[in-house]
Formats: C-alpha cells, structure tokens, sequence
C-alpha cells in the first residue's frame, strides 16, 4: 500500500508545487546567503506553524466544498477573551481557556447551522461571522491591545516554549503543526470520514444519497476550522505575551491562498494536506525572501499576488490534462 | 411471482402542490418496471420517497412483506433499495474503489467510529473482484478517479455498486441521459445482465424504444397518480406513446382495470 501511495503521489498537484518551492528556495539561497542564516530559519519558523494550524482546517473545509471567512477574526478573538478573563475577571488561565474555547466551538457551530440548516453560502455567512467576531473583539478591548502578560504556566510551555537545535529557535508550535498535520493527513487519506469529506465537495448529491450525512460533517469541519484558528491565535498571543484585537487581520485570505495554492481546489472535492504543507511553507517563504531579496516594500505584494496566480494556472492547466470530458 | 416491493396510496405535497396524490404500485422479484410519464408527472418525486430522500405524506410501504419505513437514504440502502441517478450517483473525484463502498466503507478498526482507519487493501482487492465479475471490457484500475471515466463506465460503475450489495431493488432513473449510442447499448445490456442476476429494477426514462427493448411491464404516471399499468408483451411501441402522450385520465383508468382483470 505504500508503494502505491507512493507513485500516485508523483502525479498529484502537490509534487508541482513542491519542486517549484524547492526552485523558490535555491533561488532566494543564490540572491541573498542570509536567506539560509539560522536567524531567518529561525524567524520563518516562528510564525509559520500558527497560519499552518489554521490552513490544516482550511484545507479539510475547502475539501468538503465550504471555506471559512472568520477565520482571523477567530485567531484574535479567543486570545482576546482568555486574556480579559485573566487580567480583569481573576480567573485562573485554564478555566479562562475552558471559557474561550467554549465560545470559539460556538462561533464554528454556529458557522455550520446557518450554512447547512438555512442554506446560505458559506461566503457571506463567514462574512458576516467575520465582521460580528472582529467587532466582539474591537469592542471587548475598546480596540487597545491587551496589557502584556508574561506569567509563567505549563500551558505557555507546551504551547509556545521553545528550545534551540543548531542555533536554530524551534517554538513548540512547530511540533504542534507537525502532530495536527499528521492528524489530517490521516483523516483526510485513510479515515472513514475522509472519504466522505471529498464525497461531499465532489458530488453532495451522490454522498447524501449513500447516506454519507453531509451536513453533520460540515457543520463538525466548520467546529474543527474555528478551534484550530482559536489555537493558533493562543498560541501566537503566548508567544508574543499580548492580545490584540486586530491580529490576524486578513489572515482568511492568506490562509486560503496557502490551501489553494498547495493544489486544493476551491471548489471542493480536491484537497491535500501535503500540498497545504507545500503551501505554507511557499508563502511565508516568499513573503520572506522577498524581503531578503530587495523588492521595495510597497512593490511586495504585487509579487506575491503574480506567483499566486502563476501557481493557480498551472494546477489548472495539470488538473485539465488529467480529467475527461 | 413474489414482489419485493408494494406501495399502497402514498402521498407527498410540497406546500398546497399534491405531487403524489395516493400511489398503488407493486414492484415484483426480477422484473424490470419501466416508470413513464411526462415531465412533472411526479416519476422523480415517487422515486425520491422510495429512495428515502422525501419522506411521505401519507399511505404506506411494505418492503419484502413487512411495514417499512423508509427516513433517510440510509434506511432505503438497508432494505435493499438501491438508487442510480442520472449523473449524480458518483463524486468525480474519489476513485473507483472509494466510489464503490461509499457509505459503506470496510473499515480496520470500528471502534474508532468515522475516525476508523479504511481498510485500503480490501477495498482495492473487492473493487477489482467487481469490476471484473461486471465485466466492464476495458482494463480499469481501481484506483482511477471517476472523473477520468466515460459517461457509460460511470453509469455500469453506478449499477454495480448497487448489485455489489445484492440489492433487491435498484432504481434507475434516467440512467441513459447523457450517452452516446454506443455507450446506451453497453447500459441497457447492463440492466438485462442485473435482472438475470435476480434483482428487480425500476427503469425511468423518456424514451420508449428502451423501454420496449428491456422492460417487462411499463406503468405511466400523470399528474402524480399512476394512469396505466401494462406487460409490455402485451402492448405495442405505438399504444404506449399514446398513453403517455393522451388520452384522458379517466378513460386510461378504465382501461387500465379492464386490463388488469
């Protein structure tokens, strides 16, 4: 079974796009040397696994024909409302998690219900989720960030504690997205329900039809996005030691350009954890190196746009040359 | 000969529209009913209560002798009752295999309920034993995704997952739709080949020639009541078309008891 996983593998669109980030990566090597420096490694390590832990929902989500919009405004919110239980209601940090998580499984069950029960697209009910979160948030905070908090606890340690390999910072978030990426990888390849997440975001006729209970599944994938963005929003805010309201501004989109641009296909069906990985990696790589390489600042997103958008064809180009009709 | 199947005056209204306004109708062991009737005459909804995706209004299903009720797909597939719709039975993406036993899938370790790991080398191995006892000519791998198949190789993919699960029953609508000739021939000679095996089916279509080419009995709907009944050994190409195409309800009513006593 292996074998075969294997070599089908060389086919699949994240094999694409994983040998133009290893392009990517030797030629921001040869234009800048610090590229490769441990401090940068360091740097581009920090920050990834947090957008990484939100895209892993993303992509299941994107698989099963749905995406999520409130996603950032998520990954502020449950930092948010952990740290004003602590600095202004005295509660202890784990009931104050118990409470933000609570209300984040809320924000995603909700996200579901409306999408599924009510059938509105999940476009403008994430829109709006995004803007009723967002403004929670702005207004719980009164739009200041939280005063700093750097208490020690167990939990800043298993969650943003970090240890040096080579002169190279490694955040225990790094390991967190390695062992939920392993967890979706298997849920997405070799679990029962995996197999009914891309039945849905293929044909969701055919998958009711079977008796695959589609709406039960999204509505727990739209629970499973929200938690994981309140985990990469805690994370971040114990790295950082400080809530913002506005963090993760216009991370929904960024992390849907990571999923898609990994070879999962917006409009359901196709989705790869893999290539998520790939993609991750790509952007926060390119955004990155960029830099490193000299483009003008304000020149930065148009770069970023291009090679989106170049990787978006050519994904489209392989999937039409695979497909009939 | 045995039915497998009887409906006795079911009902189904969306709002004040009645689109099943009391059906009687008996499905026997090994035939092939061919379902006629116009655009809205109520052929889908009649087959979307039997296949669990309406529940009923009103009237009663007797599946294999017994009261059944019939909720949710999941409880049609349990009575044996299998679906193929037009194009929607299969999701493109899955491969052949992953489409097979979808739904239904062989699993290692059940106690981890949906998170229970597929059991890949049955499904491989069952998924090839199929599509060769099918007989489906071409080499298919079954680890292809369906997307890269033919509209009739979907379709034969879709009428052996139903035979795979020695369905009593399975129900195809339209199944032809959107095939070229060749592909249709490959289709109808399927369905005779699922009814020599012992299953019986339910054939929806709009085109006759089909139906006198396959079907044992043929029954036309109008206006969500059934207005004929009839063995197609006794009729002809031409008396059907009328049937379905004139002729007042009332007269085929009268006409349709004449000929079942």
């Amino acid at each position: 079974m292996a074998s075969a996983t294997m070599s089908s593998a060389l086919k699949k669109p994240e094999t694409t796009s994983f040998i133009i980030l290893v392009l990517v990566v030797i030629g921001f090597t040869l234009a800048n040397d610090r590229f490769l420096s441990p401090l940068n490694i360091s740097n581009l390590l920090a920050f990834m696994p947090e957008l990484g832990i939100i895209a892993l929902g993303m992509t299941l989500l994107l698989t099963a024909g749905e995406f999520d919009l409130s996603v950032g405004a998520v990954f502020a919110f449950t930092p948010v409302s952990t740290m004003l239980l602590v600095q202004n209601g005295g509660v202890g940090l784990e009931l104050a998690l118990i409470i933000a998580f609570a209300a984040t499984f809320c924000i995603g069950a909700l996200n579901g219900i409306l999408v599924t029960k009510i059938g509105i697209s999940s476009f403008l009910v994430t829109l709006s989720m995004l803007l009723i979160v967002r403004g929670a948030s702005l207004f719980l905070t009164q739009g200041f960030p939280l005063k700093s908090w750097d208490e020690e606890s167990w939990i800043r340690t298993i969650l943003a504690g970090s240890f040096y390999v080579g002169g190279i910072r490694i955040y225990a978030s790094l390991i967190w997205f390695g062992l939920l990426s392993l967890f979706a990888l298997y849920v997405l390849n070799v679990a029962k329900v995996g197999n009914w997440i891309t039945a849905i975001g293929s044909n969701r006729n055919a998958a009711v039809a079977r008796g695959v209970p589609a709406d039960k599944v999204k509505i727990w994938l739209f629970i499973a996005t929200s938690m994981l963005a309140g985990l990469a929003g805690v994370i971040s805010s114990l790295r950082i030691s400080s809530a913002s309201p506005v963090a993760g501004s216009q991370y929904e989109l960024e992390v849907i350009a990571m999923v898609v641009v990994g070879g999962t296909a917006l409009t359901g069906g196709r989705g790869t954890i893999i290539g998520t990985i790939i993609g991750v990696l790509m952007l926060r790589i390119i955004r990155n190196g960029i830099v490193l390489v000299g483009v003008p600042g304000l020149a930065f997103n148009i770069f970023v746009g291009v090679i989106i958008l170049a990787m978006l064809v050519l994904h489209a180009k392989l999937h039409k040359s695979s497909e009939r009709k | 000969m045995g039915h497998v199947m009887k409906l006795e005056g079911i009902e189904k209204n969306f709002g004040s529209i009645k689109a099943l306004q009391g059906v009687d109708l008996e499905v026997r062991e090994g035939e092939v009913l061919a379902l006629l009737g116009d655009n809205g005459a109520g052929k889908s909804t009649l087959i979307k209560t039997i296949s669990g995706i309406y529940p009923i209004d009103g009237g009663q299903i007797t599946v294999d002798g017994k009261a059944a009720q019939i909720n949710s797909p999941k409880d049609a597939m349990n009575l044996g009752i299998e679906t193929i719709h037009q194009d929607t039975s299969l999701a493109p993406d899955l491969s052949i295999a992953r489409n097979l036993f979808l739904g239904r899938e062989p699993v290692t370790i059940p106690a981890l309920g949906v998170f229970a790991p597929l059991d890949l080398t049955r499904l491989k191995e069952e998924a090839a034993k199929l599509l060769k006892r099918v007989g489906i000519s071409k080499n298919l791998d079954a680890d292809a995704p369906v997307a890269s198949l033919s509209g009739g190789e979907r379709q034969s993919i879709a009428i052996s997952r139903a035979m795979q699960f020695f369905a009593k029953l399975i129900i195809l609508d339209e199944p032809t739709n959107n095939l070229g000739v060749e592909e249709t021939n490959g289709v109808l000679k399927f369905i005779r080949e699922v009814r020599e095996a012992g299953h019986s089916v339910i054939y929806i279509t709009h085109n006759i020639h089909h139906v006198m080419n396959v079907a044992d009995r043929a029954v036309v709907m109008r206006q969500g009541r059934i207005v004929a009944d009839l063995m197609i050994k006794d009729t002809d190409l031409l008396s059907l078309e009328a049937i379905i195409m004139g002729a007042e309800p009332e007269e085929l009513a009268a006409e349709m008891r004449g000929k079942a006593h």
